[in-house]
């Protein structure tokens, strides 16, 4: 399950950090997570969170249980796993590299 | 842990599927609830939350794929499909799973069999690397050769060791015999055990390390050995001692002489011999000191061990020239030895064989019977699988339009096939697993079974390894075979054929007729060789010995005079004891013979029918050594009346004959008498015999009596009186119970003292029966195998003709309506009956006649083409033919035309 487009290992990243700084949240949470951080700048498809998630939990970065909500009803709650935290570590440096790649051409083409 | 709990999901999707649902619900919920409180309409907040989501299916879909296997979840599906289909119809599923159960279990226990007799290499170091020595059988002229001999001398032995130095190295290995040991303290009890003579190197040899203790080195090949030591096995070990390590050091009495117990060999090791668990070992230098000093003693084997790069056709030359000799030397030491057997003395060749898998007495009797058993167990399994696939073909044409239905939705051919072996498998797993159980229990009772009471043979039946493998592997080639033709077939179906009526089932029905065609031929097989074996039985049984041995009790008494292995070697070295010894026999016959019950009481070297013999060449005056070595026994007074075997002429021994010195009185048999006499009219007549010519009178003459077994007719006897033994036989003829004429000998010895006791209890009966034992087991397994064949025949036959015949309601309802007669419609049935045998009659006719030439040699009074055997076979079988058809055809007969036709 290599991942092979940049916009793919962006939710990822995105995904992975948000559960890195917030602690077990559940897939709602994310979403309105990504939305409200990045000022709404980041739309994404909300529904195409949940594969993600799913494909995370089968390459054993992040786990998963069905907890009692805030709001008192039964949610699924992710959580990251010390081979996620690692994932964390690696991909952002790789997003960092990529980034700068990418504005070192913006700024002197 | 993640395939774990996708391998659950695959398993069981429905709760992932209701997993996914919720959380879908969940997020979609919060977002509408979130995008009310922003003030829109329940309406819009619903439409928008939705649009932001994306494609809820897809999404599912795709999530779905990451948690589950998919592959597995369509496997599950068509195991979940199978097992609906075996609910629907328990009779079927339990029918076809309880009889490829009994096939596969009775293949799977005879296997178990043959796996530890014959086929499993020895659990030593690189068993591969190991070789024993044996030679052609020297056999009389026109006698077949029998099997190599494996014995040779301790002369040869060491002679043998010595010349392959560099190439080999050779271990003693002694037969293991049944002996008496007392543990340590006086009150242990004396009890049989195994015991073997090996040489210092042997356990090295073998790689064979000790769990306690020490085992035997170079230092117990000395002669004579410095202190007498033994070696126990593990298993005896844990039985005899509880597995207490304080053992070694302390004292094993076996046979009389005390031995210090060095060590106990590691677990699983039980000797050089499938069939039979050694006890305890000694050195072979703790053997007779004449065992170790004459080439012509026979007694042990040479298993040896080759060096890096050497072939056995190498190590054969190098012992050729030393066998040779011996050859040559043996030859010296007999001058009366026939010209033809000396020949064959010196032409004779030095075998190196592999001895992988051991060397056993056990695998000679019975390796070929075992194959012929598996052979019939594979021909009830192939019998139980075309049973099987005749009926999932029926089956598969009862869901024809099922399977036309499914074509049409779009079912892949190769989807349909894999979901009807789905079936099939799942049917021979289970019978499978239930037939490994039945084969768990069925391999320790046929193992008895060939076992006599008391020298029973011992096999570790590894039922758990390579016979599961063997169990699985059969099971799964059972499905394939039962379960493709008719997957194949019911998944070709043709959408629009099956709409209308039902073409296309020629074919179909073309296939079950070649089922029951392999039912039929096999199960003829069956019959046939189960007939010949049980005939053969009935034959030996029916043959008369020459004696009756009915109500003999026949008892191994000993005294402690002095232990020998050689009784009769014994006694040649020590005159004065013999007449001491023989006074006490003769008392303990008298006081016998006299009590209530008894009929009648004689004494003899060994028992007959045991293997135990005598023989020598004997010479007639004015003639040569004759050409064959004759029985000879040493009876006392009585012998032919407590047997029941007729005196011809003269008269029998009386106590007075064994003093007899010079011409010893002698009583012939008829065989004898005509070979060398040709008359009966004998006694009176002198010769001689052996090496140093012993002169012989014949006495009298007594009809003939069989001596070793009841295959071969009556061999020449000749009896000579008894001498004084420290360990002989006693036959004792009375209606009494065996437990009451012994607890009458035990009082009887404890009165005449000298340690003189019982030591083995048997009967005549019991003892010829053990001849019998393959031939038992043969017949047994044979006829029941060859009932059960029939009986799945039968029911094959059956289920076909009632198909066929509900096929045909309407043609016969046609039939009667025009005015068939019952008889007639009867007959229409029992002739398609008999058309779906004829085929296979004449199938397995040529198969049975086939097989009989490779049984021949097991079978006795049946010839390869027994028209008695096969009449009866064919009997049996259209018997049970007809018994199957007659149902189907009573049926059809009474078929009410009115509502055959109105039913189409």
């Amino acid at each position: 399950m290599g991942k092979t487009n940049s916009a793919q290992s962006a939710l990822d990243l995105l995904v992975l950090t948000i559960l890195e700084r917030r602690g077990p949240i559940h897939g709602y949470g994310i979403a309105t997570a990504i939305q409200d951080l990045s000022q709404e700048a980041l739309r994404i498809e909300e529904g195409s969170l949940y594969p993600a998630l799913h494909r995370m939990e089968e390459m054993g970065w992040i786990t998963a249980e069905w907890k009692m909500s805030e709001t008192g009803r039964r949610a699924r709650f992710y959580r990251l796993t010390s081979a996620g935290r690692k994932q964390v570590l690696s991909e952002s440096e790789q997003w960092a590299s990529f980034t700068a790649g990418v504005s070192r051409v913006l700024r002197h083409a | 842990m993640s395939w774990l709990s996708r391998f659950r999901n695959a398993v069981n999707p429905q709760r992932l599927d209701e997993d996914l649902g919720e959380e879908m619900r969940d997020h979609l919920e919060r977002r509408i609830a979130a995008l009310k409180e922003s003030g829109l309409s329940a309406d819009e907040a619903e439409r928008q939350a939705r649009l932001s989501y994306g494609n809820t299916t897809r999404l599912r879909e795709e999530s779905r794929d990451f948690r589950l296997w998919t592959g597995l979840e369509g496997t599950v599906q068509d195991i979940r499909y199978a097992w609906r289909g075996m609910r629907r119809a328990p009779a079927f599923a339990v029918t076809a799973i309880v009889s490829l159960a009994l096939a596969v279990g009775a293949t799977t226990a005879v296997y178990s069999i043959v796996d530890a007799a014959i086929l499993r290499p020895l659990p030593v170091f690189k068993p591969d690397q190991l070789f024993a020595l044996s030679s052609p059988d020297i056999h009389d002229q026109g006698s077949p050769a029998g099997e190599d001999r494996t014995s040779f001398s301790y002369p040869e032995y060491l002679r043998f060791a010595a010349v392959s130095k560099g190439a080999a190295r050779l271990g003693l290995f002694g037969f293991p015999n049944r002996v008496e040991a007392q543990g340590p303290g006086p009150q242990a009890p004396i009890e049989k055990i195994n015991r073997a003579y090996v040489s210092g190197e042997a356990f090295d040899l073998l790689g064979i390390s000790p769990a306690v203790g020490r085992l035997f080195s170079a230092h117990e090949d000395r002669i004579p050995p410095p202190h007498p030591v033994a070696v126990l096995s593990y298993e005896y070990w844990q039985r005899r001692f509880n597995s207490d390590p304080g053992v070694v050091g302390g004292n094993l009495t076996i046979e009389g002489k005390r031995y210090e117990i060095a060590g106990v060999t590691r677990k699983g090791f039980f000797g050089v011999e499938p069939g039979k668990f050694v006890d305890v070992w000694l050195p072979g230098t703790a053997y007779e000191e004449r065992a170790l000093a004459e080439p012509e003693w026979h007694w042990l084997q040479i298993i040896g061990r080759f060096a890096p790069g050497i072939s056995s056709a190498r190590l054969e030359a190098m012992l050729q020239p030393s066998f040779h000799e011996f050859q040559v030397n043996a030859v010296k030491q007999f001058p009366t030895i026939p010209a033809a057997i000396r020949d064959q003395f010196l032409r004779s060749t030095i075998h190196v064989r592999s001895a992988a898998a051991g060397v056993s007495g056990f695998r000679e009797t019975f390796s070929r019977p075992l194959w012929i058993v598996f052979g019939v167990a594979a021909g009830i399994l192939l019998i139980a699988c075309a049973n099987v696939a005749s009926i999932l073909l029926a089956r598969s044409m009862a869901r024809a339009s099922e399977m036309g239905m499914r074509v049409s939705l779009g079912a892949g051919r190769m989807r349909l096939v894999r979901q009807m072996l789905t079936e099939s498998l799942l049917l021979s797993i289970m019978a499978g697993g239930l037939g490994w159980v039945f084969a768990w229990l069925l391999a320790p009772l046929l193992v008895h079974s060939i076992s006599p009471a008391d020298d029973p043979v011992q096999l570790v039946l590894a039922i758990h390894t390579r016979v599961l493998l063997f169990s699985i592997g059969v099971s799964t080639l059972s499905a394939v075979l039962f379960g493709l033709a008719p997957a194949w077939q019911a998944s070709g179906a043709k959408p629009m054929s099956m709409v209308r009526a039902s073409f296309g089932q020629v074919g179909k029905l073309r296939l079950g007729k070649v089922f029951v065609s392999i039912q039929v031929a096999c199960a003829f097989c069956l019959v046939v060789a189960g007939a010949a074996f049980v005939f053969s039985l009935g034959n030996l049984l029916r043959v008369n010995p020459g004696f009756d041995a009915r109500n003999v009790d026949v008892l191994g008494i000993t005294t402690d005079v002095a232990k020998s292995d050689d009784p009769v070697a014994w006694i040649a070295t020590h005159p004065n004891e013999e007449a001491r010894l023989r006074n006490l026999m003769f008392q303990l016959r008298d006081r016998i013979a006299s009590q209530p019950g008894i009929q009648g009481a004689a004494l003899a070297m060994w028992p007959i029918f045991e293997g135990g013999g005598w023989s020598e060449p004997v010479v007639i005056p004015g003639k040569g050594p004759s050409e064959h070595e004759e029985i000879f026994y040493r009876v006392s007074p009585g012998y032919l009346a407590t047997m029941r075997t007729p005196l011809l002429a003269g008269r029998e021994f009386d106590v007075k004959d064994s003093e007899a010195r010079g011409l010893a009185p002698a009583i012939v048999n008829e065989a004898f008498a005509r070979r060398y006499f040709d008359s009966s009219n004998v006694v009176g007549r002198e010769f001689s015999y052996g090496k140093s010519f012993h002169r012989v009178v014949i006495v009298g003459v007594a009809a003939d009596a069989d001596y070793y077994d009841l295959r071969t007719s009556a061999d020449p006897i000749l009896y000579l009186p008894t001498e004084g033994l420290n360990s002989f036989t006693l036959y004792v003829r009375s209606p009494l119970a065996v437990g009451q004429v012994v607890r009458m000998l035990d009082r009887e010895t404890r009165v005449l003292g000298s340690g003189m006791r019982v030591r083995d209890v048997t009967t005549l009966e019991t003892i010829v029966g053990n001849t019998l034992t393959r031939e038992k087991l043969l017949a047994g397994v044979g006829g029941a195998c060859a009932f059960l064949g029939l009986l799945l025949a039968a029911i094959g036959l059956f289920g076909l003709l009632s198909y066929t015949a509900g096929r045909r309601t309407k043609e016969i309802g046609i039939r009667a309506a025009l005015g068939a007669r019952r008889s007639e419609i009867i007959s229409l049935i029992l002739k398609e009956a008999s058309g779906l045998m004829t085929g296979g009659l004449a199938i397995g006719l040529a198969g049975a006649l086939a097989a009989m030439t490779v049984f021949r040699s097991l079978l006795f009074g049946i010839r390869a083409v027994d028209p008695f055997v096969i009449g009866t076979a064919m009997a049996i079988f259209l018997a049970t033919g007809l018994t199957a058809a007659w149902l189907p055809a009573y049926r059809a007969a009474r078929l009410d035309p009115m509502s055959a036709l109105r039913n189409e």
